[in-house]
């Protein structure tokens, strides 16, 4: 053992050892990739389940371990799990996936501001969350994919498992909706 | 690509930073940990299980007939057209584009304006009408309610359709296949340099095939045999 703190293992490395049975290796990417992947099942629609999802996709991955392709990412690999076990744990619930996400109270503006332009800036982000909501499936999925969960148009394709012309016109096309959304209301 | 002047998607993002997430949970390296070290689950057929296989058997018998498959979403990627087929025909939304930077041009001009090989079918004779679009990317031709778009098919997808219903008919052409799609469908422009896929107006059927490296989609013609021969006759 090194007296120094060894350098974190890379996401590669840890893959490679978790492959050889190193359950410490894995244990590393759990924690790693748990905020990123409770936020995605959660966006995408787990609500309370959130976290069995994410548990459960752990543990497939962990056991699908030989089908990651090695020279690819693994973290939107791990996301596609986790938007499969989503989809699963919200189909058998039996009802419409939803964003169960309510706003986060208005922060404070730092400095001696209008409150009027607060209430306003709130009212619209409060509009255009019900507007995402209110979006078709798969241009919600794409639209809390790129924006929300601010993953690129290749890594949302990967996790949504379509190609990245549809990620392209999913959100194109949501983005439409929103913006006609947002300013019809703003009439 | 997350620079972007446009002020929606900025919102969108202050939007998703302010949602209140639940914390991520703790612990969550050592639940999964004594989940791994449990042995694989015994399988039972209990009720959910038979039902998942039950469940499983159907998929693949609906997605196995040719009325069951448009229900599966499937992805056909073809001579430079990425057809995406799910549940239900999606409503293009807003209303029909040009294609980037479209000019008319002569045949002769548009040749030489390409990096690919342009070919006219015989058997409409000339174009009444010739547009080069997207820095030479794209060539369209015109024959009255015909349109035959041309662009290298070899590189990349060149243009995204979803379709619902049926299944696009995988067809022989001589010794090329081609695809027909019977149906109405939006179509949409996917630009070169990146950037917002420009959206067309509803396409009419449309017959696609690759002429060497060349993709080529024959729209107006509503008779299969009649694009089959029109195609055929491309030199």
């Amino acid at each position: 053992m090194n007296a120094d703190d060894p350098p974190p293992l890379t996401d590669d490395e840890a893959v490679g050892r978790s492959l050889a049975g190193d359950l410490t290796a894995y244990e590393a990417l759990v924690t790693r990739y748990t905020a990123i992947a409770h936020r995605t099942a959660f966006l995408l629609g787990a609500g309370d389940e959130a976290e069995d999802v994410v548990q459960e996709a752990f543990v497939k991955a962990y056991r699908h371990l030989r089908s990651f392709r090695r020279d690819s990412a693994f973290r939107p690999w791990l996301l596609r799990i986790v938007a499969n076990e989503t989809h699963n744990a919200t189909r058998s619930r039996g009802r419409r996936a939803d964003l169960s996400v309510r706003l986060e109270a208005v922060r404070e503006p730092g400095g001696p501001e209008d409150p009027q332009d607060t209430a306003v800036a709130g009212d619209r982000s409060a509009r255009l969350l019900a507007a995402v909501r209110a979006l078709p499936d798969r241009e919600r999925e794409a639209v809390v994919c790129r924006y929300f969960l601010q993953l690129s148009e290749a890594e949302t394709a990967e996790v949504l498992d379509c190609p990245i012309g549809s990620v392209k016109s999913r959100t194109h096309r949501g983005l439409r909706r929103l913006r006609e959304e947002v300013d019809r209301e703003l009439l | 690509m997350n620079s972007s002047d446009d002020p929606l998607e900025a919102e969108l993002r202050a939007l998703g930073e302010s949602l209140h997430v639940p914390p991520p949970p703790e612990a969550m390296a050592g639940r999964v940990l004594t989940a791994l070290r449990e042995p694989a689950p015994k399988r039972r057929f209990t009720t959910k299980r038979l039902v998942a296989v039950v469940a499983a058997v159907l998929v693949v018998l609906v997605a196995a007939t040719p009325q069951g498959r448009a229900a599966v979403a499937g992805v056909l990627r073809f001579a430079g057209v990425e057809i995406e087929v799910g549940g239900s025909a999606p409503v293009p939304s807003g209303s029909p584009s040009p294609l980037p930077s479209e000019t008319g041009a002569a045949l002769a001009e548009a040749r030489s304006a390409v990096a690919f090989p342009l070919v006219v079918p015989a058997a409409l004779g000339e174009p009444d009408q010739v547009r080069v679009a997207d820095g030479g990317q794209v060539v369209s031709m015109y024959w009255d309610a015909i349109r035959l778009d041309q662009y290298d098919g070899s590189l990349r997808e060149v243009w995204h359709k979803e379709l619902g219903e049926p299944f696009p008919q995988q067809l022989w052409l001589g010794t090329t296949s081609g695809v027909w799609i019977p149906q109405q469908h939006g179509v949409e422009y996917l630009p070169v340099g990146g950037g917002a896929p420009v959206s067309l107006r509803l396409a009419g059927p449309t017959l696609i095939w690759q002429h060497g490296r060349v993709g080529l989609r024959l729209e107006g013609v509503p008779d299969v045999e009649e694009a089959k021969r029109i195609a055929a006759s491309v030199r």
